[in-house]
């Protein structure tokens, strides 16, 4: 974990609402998939951006993201050359075991990206499917990079790219034909992980999700973005997560 | 170099910049980014006798210039601080500054005197606006500043008790005489400000509790009035806080009459603001021929005056 003082090389609009900004960190930067970097965009925004790190390659680190308030209409304002603070890398990220073979990813809105960094970083060594639901074809991104994996399964709400279901709904279908992962990684909204969280449950499949909360310092000290785990005790989204099993964490 | 050393209840401190409870844990996240043991002293997560799980999601809010939350003080009970983290803390060379809080005078009593002799100096937190009891209750009228504040100091016989204010009140300087007639060695303020953020698209608040602490660089001025009222009320130390950003915010609170500072939502913002405040306030005492930071306290002069 360092305070990078990153340079912005590039920042662009990829889907409806979406950007990806590039930031050259002036080293290289050692990430594990499924990691965040929390990004100061200044002036009165006291509050850093927690935001999912995307792809990183030598001193370059990608970070795509929603225009959701005043912060991220910000940043999406921010062109190449603009100096900005990014604290990173933090959180645990995914771990793929040696023993896993077949990886299934399930992805939906902004959850797809930390899945990207996934497959980037295991895309040689496992059999990986995606299963990435999009709300409609304005929505779709990351296409690109999802079709290096040895299966992607894109669907919209509305049906305007692929078929017309979500991304659990996809994973379930492929299930019922017999495609069965080792190990199931998911980051999306939160209705789209408890539907998974349960459908896993009842297949027996291990998983481990990534969640999203409003977070205070981003490395563990507030107590800011807990979650509830199912032995009654509470986690740091930013420390003990962002990824969590699936059977310790209640959503 | 100028001397930074601070001298609060017969401690000394390295120098008067001390990390505000609830922003900094126990120290240990920010001592994976720097050696903790160049602060001048930490107030540690505020902790209760038995564990508490805190408020519900989210607890936290921005709007310009200041953040709200209501984390509704999640800690892991004074127990667990004793056996895990309070030796560690102590040899990192900080001072070791306790903050605690209670739901009834006897909580307060209790977890005061468990931690007697074992800390620096004791912080009472009578001033949470994110618990439903105690808290905010204990810490607004003056009689019960004044209350809590001689049955916890009865617990804390040995150890400097310092009382965190809150500004949520009629008279920042009538609560600060009460709190050093109930016994206080210190008092330190302010604590956050009630507010409410609310998200328009949903028509509700953004924080899971409705109302939050306000804090950030926006409340500076508040602060800074209130610690130049309260100090100009009592006769024992003052600790400001309130927005503190950088060497020189931490100057105005020294000059309006307070002996060291605290830093809280900065450390949020930048998690080097404070080794950065300490680097800049040597830098200005130097540039302005102060060999002492502790004779900037109190050096005021208002207009008109």
């Amino acid at each position: 974990m360092k305070d990078y003082i990153a340079t912005v090389v590039k920042n662009e609009k990829i889907a409806e609402n979406v950007y990806a900004v590039t930031f050259d960190l002036g080293e290289p930067a050692k990430v594990r998939c499924g990691q965040f970097g929390n990004i100061s965009v200044g002036g009165t925004h006291l509050l850093r951006r927690p935001i999912a790190i995307c792809k990183v390659e030598d001193s370059e680190v990608t970070f795509c993201y929603q225009i959701k308030g005043e912060g991220t209409q910000k940043l999406k304002t921010m062109g190449a050359g603009t100096k900005l603070n990014v604290l990173m890398p933090l959180g645990n990220g995914f771990y793929v075991e040696e023993t896993e073979k077949k990886v299934a990813l399930v992805g939906g809105g902004v959850g797809v990206f930390p899945l990207i960094s996934v497959l980037r970083e295991y895309g040689e060594t496992k059999e990986i499917s995606a299963y990435i639901g999009y709300r409609n074809q304005g929505a779709v991104c990351g296409v690109e990079e999802f079709k290096k994996a040895h299966k992607f399964v894109g669907v919209t709400d509305d049906g305007s790219f692929g078929e017309k279901m979500n991304a659990v709904q996809a994973f379930a279908a492929d299930l019922a034909k017999g495609n069965r992962p080792d190990v199931v990684l998911a980051c999306g909204p939160t209705p789209m992980l408890r539907a998974l969280i349960a459908l896993v449950e009842k297949e027996n499949l291990p998983c481990y999700v990534s969640l999203e909360e409003r977070m205070g310092c981003g490395i563990g000290a507030c107590l800011v973005c807990v979650c509830d785990m199912t032995d009654g005790k509470k986690a740091r989204v930013c420390k003990d997560g962002p990824v969590f099993n699936a059977k310790e964490v209640r959503l | 170099m100028a001397n930074l050393s601070v001298k609060l209840c017969g401690v000394t401190l390295k120098n008067p910049v001390i990390a505000a409870s609830g922003t900094y844990g126990f120290g240990r996240e920010f001592q994976e980014l720097y050696d903790i043991g160049q602060i001048g002293g930490v107030s540690t997560k505020g902790m209760t006798l038995e564990p508490r799980l805190g408020n519900p999601v989210p607890r936290i809010a921005e709007s310009r210039g200041v953040i709200l939350n209501a984390v509704g003080l999640q800690n892991p009970g004074v127990e667990h601080f004793i056996e895990c983290d309070l030796e560690w803390l102590k040899s990192t060379g900080t001072a070791v500054i306790a903050n605690v809080a209670g739901k009834t005078l006897e909580d307060y009593e209790k977890i005061c005197a468990r931690l007697d002799g074992l800390v620096d100096m004791i912080e009472l937190n009578m001033s949470c606006p994110n618990v439903k009891s105690g808290g905010m209750a204990f810490g607004i009228k003056p009689q019960s500043v004044e209350e809590v504040t001689r049955v916890a100091k009865s617990g804390a016989k040995n150890t400097p008790l310092i009382v965190k204010l809150s500004p949520n009140v009629e008279s920042i300087a009538i609560n600060a005489k009460a709190a050093e007639n109930g016994g206080a060695d210190c008092i330190s303020l302010i604590n956050t400000l009630t507010g409410m953020a609310i998200d328009i698209e949903r028509r509700r608040p953004i924080i899971a509790n409705n109302t939050g602490g306000v804090s950030g660089a926006g409340v500076k001025p508040v602060a800074v009035r209130m610690t130049y009222e309260a100090s100009q009320a009592v006769d024992i130390p003052v600790i400001g806080m309130g927005g503190i950003t950088c060497a020189e915010d931490a100057i105005e609170f020294l000059m309006a009459g307070a002996t060291a500072v605290q830093v809280g939502t900065a450390n949020f913002t930048d998690p080097y603001a404070m080794p950065k405040i300490i680097k800049g306030l040597n830098e200005w005492c130097d540039k302005h021929g102060v060999l002492n930071v502790a004779d900037l306290t109190g050096t005021l002069q208002l207009n008109g005056k």
